[in-house]
């Protein structure tokens, strides 16, 4: 963990420094945080909306921080199940039936109204929406942010081998879908 | 990078770039955003603390209002009340010997001496219940006065 951040979560236990340190916080991790979550949940006022929930639960839980992960990793953890318990709780709620998350966040992408990428980086997004879950998140991750296994692995919590294994399979089905619709 | 031009060559082609926009000053809003937020949140807990005292506070008037009652009142006259535990275990006789009691108490002597004579009467008495009678009806002068003639 850097320095910087060591002295962060100091200042973010210390009642007196807390408010500070936790607008310091946001300023530092609010751009990085955005942009994982919209990668998952596709649409801006969704990532929204998961960004904020993201930073109340790291204001609620800093006292529960063991400083076992690094803060990035432990965000990152937040953001991720944020964003996933976000999606699932959504497609509930839906009143269109759905078949699966793919469908859901297709529409999400569809709908979005800050999509600026031309056809291959639609095509490129159907092909990763296509992915399980998990796979979809090791793909983005890897693919997107080049986040190292070992810290993938602490996000994630799954061994940095079955990280590897998946991205592989990940990027194989990405491949075959934009073949399929050359 | 050279991994993923051999697993994935179509892939490795499009440039990595991000689609997704922002609406304009949306990071630099977002802090001010967040804060307010927060605000709410801080506000809402201590609400739903306060929502929490107020449902239970009529209850708990209420038990208090129940214990005061009781400390006043009850207890003091429990305890001032000696006599109250004995006329209580009298008055918690069984009602057949109440029946009983009060058929031979409103009887006079006669009647009563000739229902003891009658063999033939429906009701049978033991020599417990005559030890009984004469000992609630009659003195012990007038016994003993008795037994001597």
């Amino acid at each position: 963990m850097d320095n910087s951040d060591l002295d962060l979560i100091a200042n973010l236990k210390n009642e007196k420094t807390r408010d500070l340190a936790f607008n310091s916080l946001v300023k530092k991790y609010q751009e990085r945080m955005y942009w994982h979550i919209r990668k998952i949940v596709m649409d801006h006022d969704d990532a929204d909306d998961v960004l904020q929930n993201t930073f109340i639960k790291v204001w609620r839980s800093i006292d529960k921080f063991r400083e076992e992960s690094s803060l990035y990793t432990w965000l990152y953890r937040i953001a991720t199940n944020e964003s996933l318990t976000f999606i699932n709780s959504n497609k509930r709620r839906s009143l269109v039936p759905m078949n699966d998350t793919s469908d859901f966040l297709m529409n999400n992408l569809v709908s979005d109204a800050h999509f600026e990428g031309d056809e291959i980086q639609l095509r490129l997004q159907e092909a990763i929406l296509k992915l399980p879950e998990k796979q979809r998140i090791v793909f983005n991750l890897k693919y997107f942010e080049e986040m190292k296994y070992e810290a993938m692995s602490q996000v994630l919590d799954t061994s940095v081998g079955a990280l590897k294994a998946s991205y592989h399979h990940a990027a194989k089905k990405v491949e075959e879908y934009l073949k399929s619709r050359d | 990078m050279d991994e993923l031009k051999k697993i994935a060559p179509e892939l490795s082609k499009i440039k990595k770039e991000n689609p997704f926009r922002v609406p304009e000053n949306y990071f630099e809003d977002f802090s001010t955003r967040l804060q307010m937020k927060l605000e709410e949140e801080k506000r809402g807990s201590t609400k739903n603390h306060s929502r929490i005292i107020q449902f239970i506070k009529p209850a708990l008037s209420l038990a208090a209002g129940f214990a005061l009652i009781f400390m006043l009142a009850y207890w003091p006259l429990k305890t001032l009340t000696p006599n109250q535990q004995a006329s209580k275990i009298v008055t918690e006789t069984d009602e057949s010997d109440m029946l009983y009691a009060s058929l031979v108490e409103g009887m006079d002597e006669n009647s009563f001496y000739a229902m003891l004579d009658d063999n033939n009467g429906t009701v049978q008495f033991t020599d417990d219940d005559l030890a009984n009678f004469v000992n609630t009806n009659s003195s012990e002068y007038e016994i003993f006065s008795e037994t001597e003639n």
